[in-house]
């Protein structure tokens, strides 16, 4: 009955209640849509670097002096536990003269099958047995094609592949580098290891790991660094969480008006009704009746709202997603379903916070002063 | 005690006081008055002489600035707000000149409503609507509301919401002010009807046919019985 009442109160005024409603729609959605597209951006990117969360990457302990790692270390590594494969990286800045053009650039030394694991190719296939790939900066620069020769160090290569274009990596980047075998680089260059690519079985292994070449290498000196891609991983999730965070609190703004216009409501809707509100105070409703029921009105226009709002968000954040990211695959993500609640509850919760003061208001109106209104 | 437990209502000594600006007006100056159980009272006064200010006294919509209210032998002034509003829901109805029904209820639910506030079990209490509105002759326009209804139907409404949690005063404030004769009249029966049946009944009117209806008509100017 009081259901009832409320209801039929806010039907009172149609045109007043559906502005307020929209208003709910337009805050809910506006917050929901963001956070369902801001969780699929940041899904999509951490896509793409999931697959190097189980890798640590070993590096000298520059702190300490080391400039390189040597054989013994490189072994060593390879032969702990948690370790699927160690990938050991030679790297040396060199000169390259194709077709008498000279010019400067990084040159990797590492294993044939490491190259295939971290790269693919644009042209050719990867080889290195007496070959070299080159990365997609390099070849535009020199117009280089698989099977062109270059001179590096005096030594002449055959390009085998060029390498697709990579973006950004925290560990080596081939867009601006030759590779070569380690043969290869050691006919040009003599120096040891500059880093070790470590993918471990599982990423529950990482702090075991670092555990254990705190332990075996680094016991008596520190020899070399470990830095696990997980805690970037876990810094690039949280940076945009931030920003989603940011931008759902600029369209926290937009509820913020909805709640200032359900205020403004609620506030005529008390003024007109102080003749009524005495009435029921002289019949026997308690104040906090009274507070009840326009409460329940507040109740009513945000779950309206909310509902009405979280719905459109489900299709705002799919046509958004489809847009920007070519793909709505998570839109229907728990994540996702997290913030449409999350919208739906900032919804109910301004539409009755912005009641409470004037249901409080109207709850707190003495019976006589209240009858006498007109 | 016993001769307070007759009384249904007694005043002693009432003044209401209201300061506008420096000015104080005293609507009310000095009352002393008692109504027996099953009397019906008419009080009657020029406009202005402090007549609603008297039934919202004796309604507990209001507190005397002066002077002690009793309903049932139970002094007013000790009751907390909460308590003020059971002693209405509970023992008093009103019913009002401007007859002050919920426009977006129909009139069962009008009638309905005191006793929601009091927590009557719906069965109970849609009976206990039915059988008021056929009381008052509205048995065929249960469903309307209030602005669907003539004038004296909507104050036939209201009694009936009055006398829904039974009541032992009945206060009306020129209930007939509004009407033409005709349901001037009718209201009028019906009240004397229910006063028939038992209930108190003190009335406030400036017309004597109205008062007419009355066992005892009280006269009040400038805040004084007379
Ligand atoms: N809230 C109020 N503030 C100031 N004066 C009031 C108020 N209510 C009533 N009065 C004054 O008290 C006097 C009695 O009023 P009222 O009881 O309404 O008279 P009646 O019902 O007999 O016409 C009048 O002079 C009126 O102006
Ligand atoms: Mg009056």
């Amino acid at each position: 009955m009081y259901f009832q009442l409320a209801r039929r109160n806010l039907m009172r005024n149609k045109a007043r209640s559906s502005l307020a409603i929209i208003g709910i729609v337009i805050g809910v959605m506006a917050i929901s849509s963001i956070g369902v597209f801001g969780e699929s951006l940041k899904a999509t990117v951490m896509e793409n670097f999931q697959n190097v969360a189980n890798e640590v990457i070993v590096t000298p302990a520059y702190s300490s002096g080391y400039t390189s790692i040597d054989r013994s270390t490189v072994t060593k590594i390879e032969k702990m536990p948690f370790v699927d494969r160690a990938m050991p990286v030679k790297t040396e800045l060199g000169s390259i003269s194709v077709r008498g053009e000279r010019g400067a650039l990084t040159v990797y030394g590492m294993d044939e099958s490491a190259v295939k694991d971290l790269f693919k190719a644009e042209k050719g296939s990867i080889r290195l047995k007496g070959d070299c790939v080159v990365g997609k900066h390099v070849a535009e620069r020199f117009k280089l094609r698989a099977g062109s020769k270059i001179i590096l160090g005096g030594e002449e290569f055959r390009v085998s592949a060029i390498l697709k274009e990579e973006g950004a990596r925290f560990d080596i980047n081939p867009n601006n580098a030759v590779i070569l075998s380690i043969k290869g680089f050691n006919k040009i260059f003599s120096r040891d290891y500059s880093i070790i690519i470590v993918k471990l079985k599982s990423i529950e292994n990482v702090d075991s790991f670092k555990e254990l070449v705190k332990k075996t290498i680094n016991s008596r000196e520190k020899k070399v660094s470990v830095f696990e891609l997980r805690m970037v991983l876990e810094r690039i999730e949280k940076t945009f969480k931030q920003i989603t965070l940011f931008l759902m609190a600029i369209a926290g703004v937009s509820l913020l008006v909805a709640g200032v216009s359900i205020l403004n409501i609620m506030l005529m809707s008390t003024l007109e009704r102080t003749k009524e509100i005495g009435v029921m105070r002289a019949i026997g409703a308690y104040s906090e009746t009274i507070l009840k029921i326009f409460l329940l009105e507040a109740l009513i226009l945000g779950l309206f709202g909310s509902v009405i709002g979280s719905a459109l968000s489900i299709a705002g954040g799919y046509a958004i997603d489809m847009l920007i990211l070519g793909s709505a695959k998570y839109v229907f993500t728990p994540q996702a379903a997290l913030y449409l609640l999350e919208g739906f509850l900032f919804g109910v919760i301004t539409a009755v916070l912005s009641g409470l003061y004037p249901a409080w208001k109207a709850s707190r109106l003495e019976p006589i002063e209240a009858l006498r209104y007109e | 005690m016993d001769e307070k437990e007759m009384k249904v209502i007694e005043l002693q000594d009432v003044k209401k006081i209201y300061e506008v600006g420096a000015e104080k007006v005293y609507a009310l100056n000095g009352v002393n008055m008692s109504v027996e159980r099953g009397e019906f009272v008419a009080i009657m006064g020029p406009s202005g002489s402090g007549k609603s200010t008297l039934l919202n006294l004796i309604g507990c919509l209001d507190r005397p600035t002066e002077g002690k209210v009793y309903i049932n032998g139970i002094d007013t002034s000790e009751l907390s707000g909460r308590e003020l509003t059971e002693l209405r829901r509970d023992t008093i109805g009103f019913v009002f000149q401007q007859y002050n029904l919920i426009p977006t209820l129909t009139a069962f639910e009008n009638v309905e409503l005191p006793m929601i506030f009091k927590n009557v079990a719906k069965h109970e209490r849609e009976k206990r609507a039915e059988e008021l509105l056929n009381l008052v002759g509205l048995g065929k326009e249960l469903q309307r509301k209030p602005r669907e209804l003539s004038g004296g139907q909507q104050q036939r409404v209201a009694i009936a919401r009055a006398l829904a949690n039974e009541p032992s005063i009945l206060l009306c404030d020129e209930p007939t002010g509004n009407l033409d004769t005709k349901s001037g009249r009718q209201v009028m029966e019906t009240i004397s009807d229910l006063n028939r049946r038992g209930v108190t009944i003190v009335l406030v009117t400036h017309d004597p046919s109205t008062a007419a209806f009355a066992g005892r008509t009280v006269r009040i100017t400038d805040g004084r019985l007379i």
